[in-house]
C-alpha cells in the first residue's frame, strides 16, 4: 500500500518525519515472522521509534508493546516512525547487522532517506517515487487538515475531527501533544507521527490567534 | 454495515466528527448514515463514539458490499493477497519479489486517496485509460482490485461493483520502461474524468544515488519531481538482482 508516501505538508517539517516497515514476502519468507518481528521491535525501541505498531492489534500509543508484542502472527506488518535521520541511520546499521532476511522500507523526504542510506552503509534497490494527488484537487481539505489527515495512509483520521482538536486546543482544553495523540488514536497500523502532528496543530493555533 | 438505532440516537451528532467521509446525515432530530456514501470502514464502530451506543454493524450482504469492507477497512486482511485492507506489496518486498525488475516500471495508483474516496466507477476509467496506453494491470495475487476485473488487459471492471464508493483503492501494474511516459500521459489525460483524487506511485529499480531513468521524462511532462519515496535498502533475503 501507498499510505507512508504520499505525506504533504511544508518540507521542513516532513524532514521530521520518517516511517519505517518490515515487510514479509508472500510465499517466500512469510512463515513464523515472529522472532524477526521481535528483534525489529527491540532495535525500533533501542533507537527510539516515537510510534510504531501492527495493524492486527493497534499503535503503541493505544496498546501496551507487550500486548502488541503477543499478538504478532504471520500476517503482521510492523510499522513505525522515526522523527529524527539519525535515527534512520541507527536503525538500518542495526538491522543489517543482524542480517534478519526481512525487506525493509524507510519512507521520507529523499534528500535526507538517501544520504541516510549512504551513512548507515546499505544501497537502495528499488523505490516508490510520490508524484503526488492528481485529480479533483479543489474538493480536498485545507493544507493543514491534509498535513495531519495524510499521517494515516488509510486515511482513518476523520478531517473533522481535525477541527474538533485543533479547536480543543485553541479554547485550552487540551494541550497540543494531547490532541496528535487524540489523534494519534485513529492509526491503526502505528505510523501516524504525533510529536510532528503536535506541532502542526501549534503552527496553526499560533497563527489562528495572530491572524 | 454500520447503522443507527433511530431509539437510541438523541441526535447530538457526534458521530458526525468521527466519520472519515461525512456519510452521516443529520433529519428529524436523528442522524442517519447514508449507504450510497459509507464506505464500510468502520471507523464509527472501532472508535466507540456514540455515548448512547446507537451505531451497530449490520450484515454485509453479497460480495460488492465484502470487498467495499475489507478494502476500506485496514484491520481486514484481504484474502488472497494476503495484505491487510487495500494494501499490496508493490516496493515493499521489490527486494525479494522482484515484481518490478530492471527495465521496468511499476505503477501504484491510490484512487480516492487522501481522503475524498472513490466510487469504482472512476477507478475503472483510470485502469481502463492505463491499460490501453499499454500498462500491464497486476493480477489477483498482487492487487485486491483484480478480483473484480474479468480481463486485467482492459481494466473494465464488473458492472455491478461500479457505484460502490471505498475510502481508497489502488490500482497497480508495470510496464516496460519505453512505455512509461505514454501510460504517464494518460493518467494526465483521464485525471479531467474523475470526480475524485488519485496519488501515484512510480515504482523503479535504482541506482546507488536513488536515481531512475524514468524521472528524466517528468519534466516533459509537466510533472513534478518528486520529493518524497519510499526506499527498499534491498536487505530482504534472497534479494533480487533482476
Amino acid at each position: 500500500m501507498t499510505h507512508s508516501l504520499h505525506r504533504s505538508g511544508d518540507i521542513d517539517s516532513q524532514k521530521k518525519d520518517y516511517v519505517w516497515f518490515m515487510y514479509q514476502t508472500k510465499g517466500i519468507n512469510d512463515v513464523n515472522i515472529k522472532p524477526k518481528a521481535l528483534e525489529f521491535i527491540a532495535v525500533a525501541e533501542a533507537v527510539g521509534s516515537e510510534n510504531w505498531g501492527d495493524v492486527k492489534t493497534g499503535p503503541k500509543l493505544r496498546y501496551s508493546i507487550e500486548e502488541i508484542k503477543d499478538n504478532i502472527s504471520d500476517k503482521s506488518r510492523l510499522r513505525g516512525i522515526f522523527t529524527k535521520r539519525e535515527q534512520v541511520v541507527d536503525f538500518l546499521k542495526q538491522i543489517k547487522e543482524k542480517d534478519l532476511g526481512m525487506s525493509v522500507i524507510i519512507s521520507g523526504v529523499l534528500s535526507e532517506v538517501i544520504p541516510a542510506c549512504r551513512e548507515a552503509g546499505v544501497t537502495p534497490h528499488s523505490i516508490n517515487y510520490s508524484l503526488g494527488v492528481w485529480g479533483r484537487k479543489d474538493k480536498l481539505p485545507d493544507d493543514t487538515t491534509l498535513a495531519i489527515t495524510t499521517m494515516c495512509g488509510h486515511h482513518m483520521i476523520p478531517p473533522k475531527f481535525v477541527s474538533h482538536v485543533i479547536r480543543r486546543v485553541k479554547k485550552g482544553k487540551v494541550s497540543p501533544e494531547e490532541g496528535a495523540k487524540m489523534l494519534a488514536e485513529f492509526c491503526y497500523c502505528g505510523i501516524f507521527n504525533h510529536i510532528r502532528c503536535a506541532d502542526i496543530i501549534n503552527k496553526k493555533v499560533a497563527e489562528e490567534d495572530k491572524g | 454495515m454500520p447503522a443507527i438505532d433511530k431509539e437510541k440516537c438523541t441526535g447530538c451528532r457526534t458521530c458526525q466528527t468521527y466519520c472519515t467521509v461525512d456519510a452521516i446525515m443529520f433529519a428529524d432530530k436523528k442522524c442517519h448514515i447514508d449507504p450510497h456514501l459509507c464506505t464500510e470502514c468502520y471507523v464509527c464502530l472501532r472508535m466507540q463514539v456514540c455515548p448512547e451506543d446507537a451505531i451497530y454493524a449490520e450484515e454485509l450482504v453479497g460480495f460488492y458490499k465484502q470487498f467495499q469492507h475489507v478494502i476500506s477497512d485496514p484491520v481486514e486482511n484481504h484474502g488472497v493477497t494476503g495484505v491487510t485492507g487495500r494494501g499490496t506489496e508493490e516496493v515493499k518486498t521489490n527486494d525479494v519479489s522482484g515484481r518490478v525488475k530492471k527495465g521496468w516500471i511499476g505503477l501504484s495508483i491510490d484512487m480516492g486517496r487522501p481522503g475524498l474516496g472513490v466510487y469504482l466507477r472512476d477507478a475503472e476509467k483510470v485502469a481502463m485509460a492505463c491499460a490501453k496506453a499499454g500498462f500491464k494491470l497486476a493480477p489477483q495475487e498482487e492487487s485486491p482490485l483484480a478480483a473484480l476485473m474479468p480481463d486485467s488487459s482492459t481494466g473494465k471492471l464488473e458492472d455491478g461493483c461500479l457505484d460502490y464508493r471505498l475510502l481508497s483503492v489502488i490500482i497497480e501494474g508495470r510496464c516496460e520502461e519505453e512505455k512509461a511516459k505514454d501510460v504517464l500521459r494518460a493518467l494526465k489525460n483521464v485525471e479531467k474524468e474523475v470526480d475524485t483524487v488519485f496519488s501515484v506511485g512510480l515504482i523503479s529499480r535504482v541506482d546507488e544515488k536513488g536515481h531512475c531513468k524514468a524521472l528524466e521524462f517528468l519534466d516533459e511532462l509537466g510533472i513534478p519531481q518528486p520529493h518524497r519515496g519510499k526506499v527498499n535498502p534491498g536487505m530482504g533475503k534472497p534479494l533480487s538482482k533482476d
